[in-house]
């Protein structure tokens, strides 16, 4: 097992690595803007522009600046300062991960018991109205795109330009550590809209899991043999969430790595709103940062499900 | 041209004439004369910079501001963004500013009128004394820190990015990276003078307006400057009202501005009133950026003490306002221009009547109506735009008039006039029968998406096949259009925002033959007529406000004539505040709210 963890981790090394030069090559390649020419203004005087390439140290050649980047990430943990605010990139990720962190780990909670109970219930009362109405509500928030529901759910419940004016609104975030009360609140809305989605499709994949599963030779044995409903069904399920646990490390990997149309909707500074800004103004340094970032959640969460997997399903060993 | 976005689109409403000179006010310098006619001034009855009183206020108080968009830049060095010029002109003092209703350069760091003398190669400015820097730095402002200001704008860490259009007159500026600049001299504590090497002595003048010119303390800054690039902007003290809230070692980064989450700008303790002409009335301003526009608006028409600071309001949030909230909705003419950039150089349009024939054929109030109607824009029959000096010399509204303009004179578009310069361009049945496909890149979104459709149904019209392509805004500039190798036909949407008052920054750049290059070409059309461009060198050395705008509205004529780009639409800037403000918005800075001059009620 520790020589398979050993293994799973160089291997994402070795993937953010080629995540990293990925990224690198695109946003030097990709017609996104020279950021010399940018920092530059109009009209500039070419040496200024070679000036500025220099003192960015863009006029290296590329593996050269690759290989430096890659020192100053691995042996430094240093991901470069942004071209416009010039602040570091690692102090504003860091900033920005707390609130990313907070607004998808509450909505984790919220989408795999939401989308659990509704699942198994629907499971276990198959073609019953409970059913029938669990699965048509979660194909409908399957359907509905997420700025949407956002904007729904503001010109409902926000205490500001909502009918009902029962929650903070758009703009309304604050750290844990300031207000808990002011912070939780203020997450309520974003967290409802972004775990919508998610445990509508963990309610129709555990359904479909767990009929399945309860249909099986060892579930009937089991109930031949007098044992209670209530182990029964949490074999199933023990059995049928395997599924449904690789896609919540991947969902949660991906939403660690910024969730940019809820943020952008509640107006809320995580680093998906960040990477997004960053990509459109050529900031590469933060559009670096926070695509290996999002890779590493990403790498880390699929390491945490596999390993996992051992411990949920006895049939699973690893060599 | 300073960067700013396409402005925003609501239902028309019928354009009412303002008789600016009664629009209550109280600038002695504000001249309607010098920003136009009433009629191309008229904002249909809306709040517009020049009818909002400039004094009066109540004093104290917090303003929220709500922006979706983060800053670009905050140093007064490298800023050249409209939002970012609403917080640089109230924590700096350029040697020059505006008034919020004026296009006319009002001393504010300087003492009296800039002298040009020498033949126009030599201009002269006072400054006052008694100007302090802000904490840290506290000490008094001297005309060595101007100097300083301006020389480290060539410095490659800061790279200031208007310095080469505009100072490169100065002598030593062309090669200056920083350091002392053979032709900036400081006689005395008081006096800055610029010897120039060329007779460019008014532009310069004219230019002095800019941030750049806001004094930067030597001793404090250098260390900054020395980082590449700079972080000068994270540390940076204020001359204005207002500075960025800091710490005791003078860090704004964190404190007074969080990018992408806010902005803080409290009272400056060192400013001088008494030697400033804003009033000032605010106490703070909390900047909180991010969200959407549409949310925002409906935040701030819904709210109080608050106002909404961007490039381009939501279009359903101004349709709301217009319709509900007509006393929160604020509307700036002269907020920039949109053209269609048709490539002379090569392809079927470097036929002079293949142009015309196009523009005739346009319906130019349709791409209007997309923008919004009247009530946001007004139909463009030229490149000088409302409130910029030459645009009534240059025909007003109307456009340049004549038989050698029948293209211009039909808004909506006249195929039969199309049909006339089609022939005349060697296609005798009034359509194109060539065999060139156009490239048309414009770019995605509304309402320049719209454009973009109406620009290409109309060359289908004409005969034309198109190869018809939507990218990101700035992909469409960096990648097609400011790319001449790239031989793109038709940019069907670029915009043009003047840095300043003066028709030259108009036009200069956008048409000059000699300024092309390789890449971020800004003459996006290559017009290259050697007549157009020795026009324009003579005029760029003419001295005078009224001799200019004859000069560069004939410019302006002769663009048309030789339909060099096709215009369709002249900008007005939508702005939004909650009920309790009594905001005012700079005409000269497409709009954006002056914090200076805003005040709550």
């Amino acid at each position: 097992m520790i020589r398979y963890i050993i293994r799973r981790l160089l291997t994402g090394v070795l993937l953010l690595v080629i995540v990293c030069a990925l990224t690198f090559v695109f946003f030097r390649i990709l017609p996104t803007g020279n950021p010399a020419l940018l920092r530059a203004g109009r009209d500039p005087h070419p040496n200024l522009v070679k000036e500025i390439e220099r003192v960015l140290g863009l006029n290296k050649p590329l593996i050269i600046q690759f290989w430096d980047y890659l020192k100053e990430f691995f042996f430094h943990f240093n991901l470069g300062y942004s071209y416009y605010s010039q602040e570091s990139v690692r102090s504003l990720i860091a900033e920005r991960l707390p609130v990313t962190l907070s607004l998808t780990i509450g909505a984790a909670v919220l989408w795999i018991v939401g989308g659990l109970s509704v699942g198994i219930v629907s499971a276990l009362r198959r073609h019953s109205l409970v059913d029938r109405l669990s699965m048509g509500t979660a194909l409908l928030l399957l359907s509905v795109p997420e700025f949407w529901l956002g904007f729904v759910f503001l010109l409902l419940f926000a205490n500001d330009i909502g009918k009902l004016k029962i929650l903070p609104g758009a703009g309304s975030y604050v750290g844990l550590t300031y207000d808990p009360w002011k912070w939780f609140t203020s997450l309520i809305m974003p967290w409802i809209v972004l775990a919508a989605g998610s445990a509508a499709v963990y309610a129709r994949l555990i359904r479909s899991s767990l009929a399945e599963t309860m249909g099986e030779d060892y579930i009937r044995t089991a109930r031949a043999k007098g044992l209670r409903e209530r182990a029964i069904i949490r074999q199933g399920v023990r059995s049928a969430i395997n599924p449904v646990f690789t896609l919540f490390g991947l969902e949660v990997g991906v939403l660690l790595g910024g969730a940019v149309l809820v943020e952008t909707v509640f107006n809320i500074p995580g680093i998906g709103v960040e990477n997004y800004k960053a990509i459109v103004s050529s900031d590469f340094p933060v559009v670096q940062g926070t695509v290996l970032l999002a890779a590493a959640f990403i790498i880390a969460a699929n390491i945490v499900v596999d390993i996992a997997y051992a411990y949920l399903d006895p049939r699973v060993r690893y060599r | 041209m300073r960067s700013y976005r396409s402005l925003v689109a609501v239902a028309s409403a019928a354009a009412l004439a303002l008789a600016l000179a009664a629009c209550g006010s109280s600038s002695p310098s504000a001249s309607s004369s010098s920003l136009g006619t009433s009629a191309a001034l008229s904002t249909g009855g809306y709040k517009s910079p020049l009818t909002e009183p400039l004094t009066g206020g109540k004093r104290g108080g917090t303003l929220n501001v709500l922006q979706e968009i983060d800053f670009e830049h905050l140093d007064p060095g490298i800023a050249y963004f409209s939002v970012d010029y609403a917080v640089v002109f109230a924590t700096q003092r350029p040697l020059y500013s505006q008034k919020p209703n004026s296009n006319e350069e009002t001393p504010d760091m300087a003492e009296g009128p800039p002298q040009i003398s020498d033949g126009a190669k030599t201009v002269t400015v006072h400054i006052k004394h008694g100007i302090r820097f802000s904490p840290p730095v506290d000490r008094e402002v001297t005309s060595a820190d101007v100097a300083y200001a301006i020389e480290r704008g060539a410095n490659p860490n800061v790279a200031t990015p208007y310095i080469q259009v505009y100072f490169k007159a100065i002598e030593g500026m062309p090669t200056a990276t920083g350091g002392p600049i053979k032709g900036i001299e400081t006689p005395n504590r008081y006096e800055i003078v610029f010897h120039l090497s060329e007779p460019k002595g008014q532009l310069v003048a004219d230019a002095l307006l800019l941030p750049l010119t806001a004094a930067v303390p030597k001793e404090y800054a250098e260390k900054f400057d020395k980082n590449k690039p700079s972080n000068y902007a994270n540390f940076q003290v204020a001359t204005g009202p207002y500075m960025l809230k800091n710490d005791a070692r003078g860090k704004v980064l964190g404190i007074g501005y969080v990018p992408g989450k806010s902005a803080t700008l409290v009272r400056n303790p060192n400013w001088n009133p008494s030697s400033d002409y804003r009033p000032a009335y605010l106490n703070e301003i909390d900047v909180k950026i991010g969200g959407t526009s549409t949310v925002l608006g409906r935040q701030v028409l819904e709210g109080t003490n608050i106002v909404q600071n961007e490039s381009a309001v939501a279009p359903p949030v101004v349709q709301l306002a217009a319709e509900k909230y007509k006393s929160q909705l604020e509307i700036s003419p002269g907020a920039g221009s949109h053209y269609i950039a048709v490539n002379n150089k090569v392809g079927p349009f470097d036929n002079i009547d293949v142009r015309k024939a196009l523009w005739a054929a346009l319906d130019r109030t349709a791409m209007n109506k997309a923008r919004g109607g009247e009530l946001v824009t007004n139909v463009a029959t030229h490149f000088l735009y409302p409130t910029i000096n030459g645009f009534e010399q240059s025909g007003g509204l109307k456009g340049p008039q004549g038989p050698q303009f029948d293209f211009n004179a039909y808004p909506e578009g006249n195929m039969r006039v199309a049909e006339k310069y089609m022939k005349l361009a060697g296609y005798p049945d009034g359509r194109y029968s060539g065999h060139e496909t156009l490239t048309v890149v414009g770019s995605s979104g509304s309402p320049a998406e719209q454009d973009a459709e109406i620009v290409e149904q109309t060359l289908k019209n004409l005969g034309f096949t198109v190869k018809f392509t939507l990218v990101e805004a700035s992909t469409m500039y960096a990648k097609y259009c400011n790319v001449p190798k790239e031989e793109i036909t038709v940019c069907p949407s670029v915009g043009w925002a003047a840095d300043f008052a003066d028709p030259q920054t108009v036009l200069n750049i956008a048409f000059n033959g000699t300024a092309i290059v390789p890449t971020g070409n800004t003459n996006w059309g290559q017009t290259d007529v050697p007549k157009i461009n020795a026009a324009l060198a003579a005029a760029e050395n003419v001295v005078g406000r009224e001799a200019r705008a004859q000069a560069w509205a004939k410019i302006d004529q002769e663009l048309v004539e030789d339909a060099a780009a096709i215009p369709f639409d002249w900008d007005k800037q939508a702005n939004i505040e909650g009920s309790d403000v009594d905001g005012v918005g700079d005409i000269w800075n497409v709009g954006e709210w002056d914090y200076s001059y805003t005040s709550l009620k």
